[in-house]
C-alpha cells in the first residue's frame, strides 16, 4: 500500500470518529439526512458550563480513584516484581500465569462474588472498595511493566549501592524506584486508563455513592440529544492525553536537571 | 530462610490476590450452589446449573457471546497486524502522523460504543451519506446494523477498540526487526505476500496470539459495550447476569452466579487450550 493511502486509511478509521464527535457536540440539531450539520450552536456547551457541578465532581472522583488505583497497584507489585525479575524458584511460571489471570477472565466473575464480601466488610459503596476492585482487575499491567523494568535495570546498581552500605529498603526507594520510573509510568498509564474508563465495576462496587465520569456519561448515551454525550466523550479523550503530555514533559525535564539523559 | 524471604516479598501481591481475586471467585462459586446467598435458598445444590444447561436460551446466549468475541478479535488481530506492518514500513517522517491510531486506546469502551452508534445507526452519519449519494431514500432502507441479531454493532465497537491494541503489541515486536531480512528475501526473489507470510508473520505471531486471547475473552465476557449497544435476543451472557443480579428476584442469585462460573471455567479452559496448541505448533515448526 502506498504510504499516503495508508495514512488516509488510519485517519478514516481513527480520526474521523473524533471529527464526528466535534461536529455533533457543536450541532445539537444534527439529524438524518444531513451529512453536514445545518446549523451550529453552543447550546450544549453552555448547558454543560451552567450545570458544571455534577460533571466536575464526577471527573474529580474518577481522577481520584484512578490515581489511587495506580498507587495501590504500584505498592502491590513493586517487591514481587523484583523477585520475579531476579530469582528462580520452583513453580515460578505457573505462579506468573496465575497472577496474570485477573486481567484475562471476565471481571464480572470475581467482582460479583467480591461484592458480597465487600458488603460484609462494609467496603461496598466506598471509595476504598472501588479502588480495591479496580486494582485487582488492573494490577497485571503494572506487574508486567515492572518485571520488564527490573530485568532491563539488571543487578549492577543494586550491588553498587549495597557495597556502599545501603539497606535493602533504601536501595529500593532511593536507587531503583527512580530508575524504574519509565516502567512505572508505562504500567501506570495503562492502569490509569483501565480504571478511568471502567463503567461496570465502579457502578457495581461504588453503587452510585462513588461518582464516576463513565457513570455520568452512560445515561446521556441513549438520550436523543447527542451533543452532551459527544462533549463528555471528547473530554474523555483529551484529559488523559493532557495528563500524559504533562507527565512526559515534567519527567524529561526532571531527568535533564539531574543529568540522567 | 531464603525461601521464606522470597515468600515474604511476594506477599503484597499474593495476599490481595488470594483474598480479593480467589475470594471473589470462591464466593461466586459458593453462591452458585446456594451457599451464602442474600436470601436463604431452598433449591438443590446443582439446581441453578441444571436449569441453565437445560435451557436453550442459555446455549443461544453462550454461542452469541462466543461469536461476538471470536469475530471481533479475529478482525482486530488481522487488521491490526496488517496496519502495524504498514506503519512500520512508513517513511520516518510519516510515522509521527500514524500515531493517531492510539485514539481509540484512550477512549473508554462506552465511548467507542457511542461512536459506533453515531456512525452506524439508521439515523446516523453513514445512513445520511448513503442518502446523499442516492443509495437509499428513507431511513428504513439503511441496513439495520445495530439491531441485526448478529451483534454487528458490538463487533464493530470491539474491533475498533481492539485494532489499535493489536497494533501496539505487534509494533513493539517489529521495533527490533531488521528490515534487511526483508530486503534479502526480496532480492532472492520472494514475492511481497511470501515475505509477509514467511518472514514477518512468524516474527509477530506471539503478539498476535496474546492479543487474540486478551481481546476474545474480553469481548466474550465484558459488560460495558453490550450495555450500550446490546441486542436483547439472544443477548450477551454478561447482560443476562446483570439482569438476573439487579433486576430479578434475589432468589435467582444462584442462577446469575452459575452463569459466571461457567464463563470463568470457559475462560480458564480457553487460555490453557489456546496456549497449549500454540506451544505444540511452535515446537513442531522448529523440528522442520
Amino acid at each position: 500500500m502506498k504510504p499516503l493511502s495508508l495514512i488516509l486509511l488510519l485517519f478514516v478509521l481513527f480520526v474521523l470518529p473524533v471529527v464526528v464527535l466535534v461536529l455533533s457536540s457543536l450541532a445539537p440539531g444534527w439529524r438524518f439526512p444531513n451529512v453536514w450539520p445545518e446549523a451550529f450552536s453552543l447550546r450544549a456547551v453552555t448547558y454543560l458550563v451552567q450545570h458544571k457541578d455534577p460533571t466536575l465532581i464526577a471527573l474529580g472522583s474518577s481522577f481520584l480513584f484512578s490515581l489511587l488505583t495506580v498507587l495501590t497497584t504500584l505498592v502491590m507489585c513493586l517487591l514481587p516484581a523484583s523477585v520475579f525479575a531476579r530469582k528462580a524458584f520452583s513453580g515460578k511460571t505457573l505462579l506468573e500465569g496465575l497472577l496474570l489471570t485477573p486481567a484475562l477472565v471476565p471481571p464480572m466473575t470475581f467482582a460479583m462474588g467480591l461484592h458480597f464480601l465487600f458488603i460484609q466488610w462494609s467496603l461496598a459503596d466506598t471509595l476504598i472498595g472501588v479502588v480495591l476492585v479496580l486494582a485487582v482487575f488492573s494490577y497485571p499491567y503494572m506487574f508486567r511493566a515492572l518485571v520488564a523494568g527490573f530485568q532491563t535495570l539488571g543487578g549492577d546498581y543494586r550491588a553498587c549501592a549495597r557495597n556502599l552500605g545501603a539497606r535493602p529498603l533504601r536501595i529500593l526507594l532511593a536507587v531503583e524506584l527512580p530508575l524504574l520510573l519509565p516502567a512505572v509510568i508505562a504500567g501506570g498509564s495503562v492502569v490509569f486508563l483501565v480504571a478511568f474508563s471502567e463503567y461496570f465495576l465502579v457502578f457495581l462496587i461504588g453503587g452510585g455513592n462513588v461518582p464516576s465520569f463513565t457513570g455520568q456519561l452512560v445515561p446521556l448515551l441513549s438520550s436523543s440529544d447527542r451533543s452532551l454525550a459527544s462533549i463528555l466523550t471528547l473530554i474523555f479523550l483529551f484529559l488523559p492525553v493532557a495528563l500524559f503530555v504533562i507527565l512526559d514533559t515534567t519527567l524529561v525535564r526532571a531527568y535533564r536537571k539531574r543529568g540522567m539523559i | 530462610m531464603n525461601g521464606t524471604k522470597t515468600l515474604l516479598k511476594l506477599c503484597p501481591l499474593l495476599v490481595p490476590y488470594a483474598a480479593l481475586f480467589c475470594g471473589g471467585v470462591f464466593l461466586t462459586v459458593g453462591q452458585s450452589f446456594g451457599w451464602m446467598t442474600p436470601v436463604p435458598y431452598d433449591g438443590g445444590r446443582f439446581e441453578a446449573y441444571a436449569g441453565l444447561l437445560s435451557s436453550p436460551s442459555f446455549y443461544a446466549s453462550f454461542l452469541f457471546s462466543l461469536q461476538v468475541g471470536a469475530v471481533s478479535a479475529f478482525f482486530a488481530v488481522t487488521v491490526g497486524t496488517l496496519l502495524a506492518y504498514g506503519v512500520w514500513k512508513l517513511p520516518v517522517r510519516l510515522q509521527t502522523t500514524a500515531l493517531v491510531y492510539k485514539i481509540p486506546l484512550i477512549l473508554p469502551h462506552i465511548a467507542v460504543a457511542f461512536v459506533v452508534m453515531l456512525l452506524w445507526s439508521r439515523s446516523g452519519i453513514l445512513a445520511s451519506l448513503a442518502h446523499s449519494v442516492g443509495w437509499i431514500d428513507t431511513l428504513r432502507e439503511f441496513p439495520n446494523v445495530l439491531y441485526s441479531g448478529w451483534g454487528l454493532g458490538m463487533i464493530l465497537a470491539y474491533a475498533l477498540k481492539g485494532t489499535p491494541f493489536v497494533m501496539l503489541l505487534v509494533m513493539a515486536l517489529l521495533v527490533h526487526f531488521d528490515p534487511r531480512q526483508i530486503q534479502t528475501a526480496r532480492m532472492l526473489g520472494a514475492s511481497k505476500a511470501r515475505v509477509f507470510f514467511r518472514i514477518v508473520l512468524p516474527r509477530v505471531a506471539p503478539a498476535m496470539h496474546t492479543a487474540f486471547i486478551i481481546l476474545f475473552l474480553y469481548s466474550f465476557g465484558a459488560f460495558d459495550i453490550p450495555f450500550v449497544l446490546g441486542e436483547s435476543r439472544p443477548g450477551m451472557l454478561s447482560l443476562h447476569v446483570y439482569n438476573l443480579y439487579f433486576k430479578r428476584d434475589l432468589a435467582r442469585r444462584p442462577e446469575a452466579m452459575a452463569i459466571l462460573v461457567i464463563m470463568f471455567c470457559f475462560a480458564a479452559f480457553f487460555i490453557m487450550a489456546y496456549s497449549g496448541i500454540v506451544r505444540r505448533l511452535e515446537s513442531s515448526e522448529r523440528k522442520v
